[in-house]
């Protein structure tokens, strides 16, 4: 008992302008690396191209193969892969606080399922055709199978409980997968056709494709930033939450329209890929703060990061355009996610 | 509670009955009964007894043992999403079998249960271990898992989007999990591994019933924690690494077989294990019958058809209930 003594800052560390202003410090820190990073992933490739030739095609276009290069194939990829990133990590973040669950990711909404689902339909249904409605179809997929989840999940009598929610997200997830299964196992050319899009696949994205989806993608964010002190205050459970005079349900409600919002466009873009939404809020959970005024702000951030990077590397070390993100992703993520759950959690936390 | 085994329990017969007289061949009440006591000509004594009775009966088997392990992962992570998956089971084993299947494709398909096997018990002694620092902590597992899986995930996506299609497909057919090709050599295979696993875990349910109300109380009350979860998740892992093994992935059963029953049975393991087994081979069985008759001669396997049956029941379930 002796050695036991509370660190004496911690109280005060939380709140100190010291370790705001650090956090603010290392968030500006973390947002000049992703543009950095962003402009890296531009001018890396087989045919690599100077910084200044980037710039002058971005703003000053004159049709040259180089500026054709920059605006039609690279530069659509990363915004892609940056709207992606920074969508389902933030939509990840606010599942896991409005389900107090470390295991809730945007999918738990039906999210990938309801897009997976209604891109294979439509490939089955109307063949190859489909083209650039295929982000669409995903879109469409991915919020009626959220609003379905949400619906089911508060049909009863309390509302939309997270434990209902999460289970309701479950089931229809579930539901959705078979149904996509069940498709696949007959029908072998679509299959072909889009299991590379299953698995996150950033190759041959339009930037009409990623003008369509921007929007909601910033809409979602600017929300989520609004939302964030709210979360807070909801990850401490509804009792909590309902005690401190918040309106539980409202905040709730609000939360999956902005989920919805950010991870169905994230979805449609780049296919399902669960592992960003999933492990990036718990990375600044262990690193930065538990506050979701901070961990929104940087798992927007970290999470385009983290797709960003993870497309550049499988462009560059496997010099293979089509590489899976998804993959790439998770090979590059995952040691990390384990050594920081390894050593950065208690020993004792339940 | 009491009531409610011996109503699972006939439901579970009634299925068995339909099991062996409904599929592409209908087989009329009497032909039924000789065939049971083996007095039917040996066309129909095969059909019946070889064909559909051990396939149900391992539909049984295989969906009790998910239940159960479901159970216990859900009460010993005390998170109600985690299904035995968490532990990376289902990854390890979707990876192993989908290296079997794409990657060395001319192996025999008799390797994939042993590969199934090892690629899960190993994938939770990998979790496990690295999620031991001074002890074990149910969040520590969750997150471990989590990162373990998605790297086994990384190796069965890229399998899956540049492997052969047709492999692809193959492997696609394990892994939605099924009970084709069941017979009895698999049966009693999988009752001899499932019996003692699944009688510890009934024994254990104080001990369940404890390690629910948190670490610190749970030692409280005089429990050694960390011997308990270890022996816990071993059992779990046993269990449905075996079944994985044999039928494939079947993940739904997992995760709601326990939800369901502890609506019927409550909280106490007592009632709630024997509860969920039946609950999860009901399921399963009925997902097995539904999934080879409605598109006969095409069959759907069962794990697809428990998520097609089982979510609007459970769905339905949600909606009159009260307190969660």
């Amino acid at each position: 008992m002796t050695s036991f003594r509370r660190p004496p800052a911690t109280e005060g560390q939380f709140h100190s302008r010291r370790a705001e202003f650090s956090r603010a410090a290392l968030l500006v820190l973390a947002i000049a690396g992703l543009l950095v990073s962003a402009i890296l992933a531009i001018m890396a490739g087989q045919n690599p191209i100077s910084p200044s030739t980037v710039l002058s095609a971005i703003f000053q276009f004159d049709g040259s193969r180089d500026h054709l290069v920059v605006t039609l194939l690279r530069l659509p990829r990363i915004a892609a892969a940056m709207i992606a990133g920074a969508g389902l990590a933030v939509s990840g973040a606010i599942m896991q606080a409005v389900t107090r669950n470390p295991l809730a990711s945007p999918g738990l909404l039906g999210i990938n399922a309801g897009a997976a689902f209604a891109v294979v339909a439509s490939l089955t249904l109307f063949g190859a055709s489909v083209g650039n409605a295929q982000v669409w179809y995903a879109f469409a997929g991915a919020a009626l199978a959220a609003t379905c989840v949400f619906f089911i999940g508060s049909v009863g009598r309390i509302g939309a409980t997270p434990l209902v929610m999460v289970l309701a997200g479950a089931v229809v997830a579930t539901f959705l997968t078979s149904l996509t299964t069940a498709i696949l196992i007959f029908d072998q050319t679509t299959l072909d056709a889009v299991r590379l899009w299953t698995v996150g696949s950033l190759s041959g994205r339009t930037m009409e494709q990623v003008l369509a989806v921007a929007p909601y993608t910033l809409a979602g964010l600017a929300g989520s930033l609004m939302l964030a002190r709210h979360l807070t205050t909801l990850s401490l459970g509804t009792d909590v939450a309902t005690a401190l005079g918040q309106n539980a349900a409202f905040w709730r409600g609000l939360s999956v329209v902005i989920v919805i919002l950010l991870s169905g466009s994230a979805v449609a873009l780049v296919g399902p890929v669960g592992f960003v939404g999933l492990v990036v809020p718990h990375i600044i959970r262990l690193t930065i703060s538990v506050d979701y005024r901070w961990i929104i702000p940087f798992s927007a951030v970290i999470g385009a990061f983290m797709v960003v990077v993870a497309d550049l590397a499988g462009r560059i070390i496997l010099a293979n355009q089509s590489f899976p993100v998804g993959v790439t992703m998770a090979l590059i993520g995952a040691p990390f996610f384990l050594w920081l759950a390894r050593y950065r959690t208690g020993a004792d936390k339940s | 509670m009491t009531r409610a085994i011996p109503v699972l329990i006939i439901f579970n017969l009634m299925a068995v009955i339909a099991a062996m007289m409904w599929g592409d061949q209908s087989i009329a009440w009497s032909d039924l009964a000789n065939a049971v006591i083996g007095k039917a000509s040996p066309e129909l004594q095969m059909i019946v007894i070889e064909f559909r009775l051990s396939r149900a009966i391992l539909a049984l088997l295989a969906g009790a043992g998910l239940a159960v392990a479901g159970t216990i992962s859900q009460t010993v992570m005390r998170n109600p999403l985690a299904e035995p998956g968490v532990l990376g089971i289902n990854a390890g084993a979707a990876l192993v079998a989908s290296v079997v299947i794409i990657a060395f494709s001319g192996v025999s398909p008799a390797v994939l249960p042993w590969a199934g096997f090892a690629g899960a018990v190993a994938m939770a002694a990998a979790v496990y271990a690295l999620s031991w620092k001074r002890g074990t902590s149910s969040i520590r597992i969750i997150l471990v898992g989590i990162g373990l899986s998605a790297f086994a995930g990384a190796g069965t996506s890229f399998l899956t989007a540049f492997g052969n299609v047709v492999d692809v497909q193959r492997a696609m057919i394990w892994l939605s999990g099924s009970v084709y090709g069941a017979d009895w050599s698999k049966v009693h295979g999988l009752l001899i591994w499932l019996a003692a696993p699944l009688a510890l875990s009934w024994f254990c349910s104080r001990q369940l019933d404890l390690i629910r109300f948190g670490d610190d109380v749970a030692a409280g009350l005089g429990q050694n924690v960390n011997m308990m979860r270890a022996f816990l998740i071993l059992l779990c892992t046993l269990i449905s690494g075996a079944t994985v093994a044999t039928v494939g992935l079947v993940g739904f059963v997992g995760l709601i077989a326990p939800h369901i029953a502890s609506r019927i049975a409550g909280p106490s393991h007592r009632a709630l294990i024997p509860v969920a087994g039946l609950t999860g081979s009901l399921l399963l069985l009925i997902a097995d019958i539904v999934g080879r008759t409605v598109i006969a001669p095409a069959q759907l396997p069962a794990g697809i058809v428990t998520a097609l049956l089982g979510a609007p029941f459970f769905a339905y379930l949600l909606k009159g209930r009260r307190h969660v």
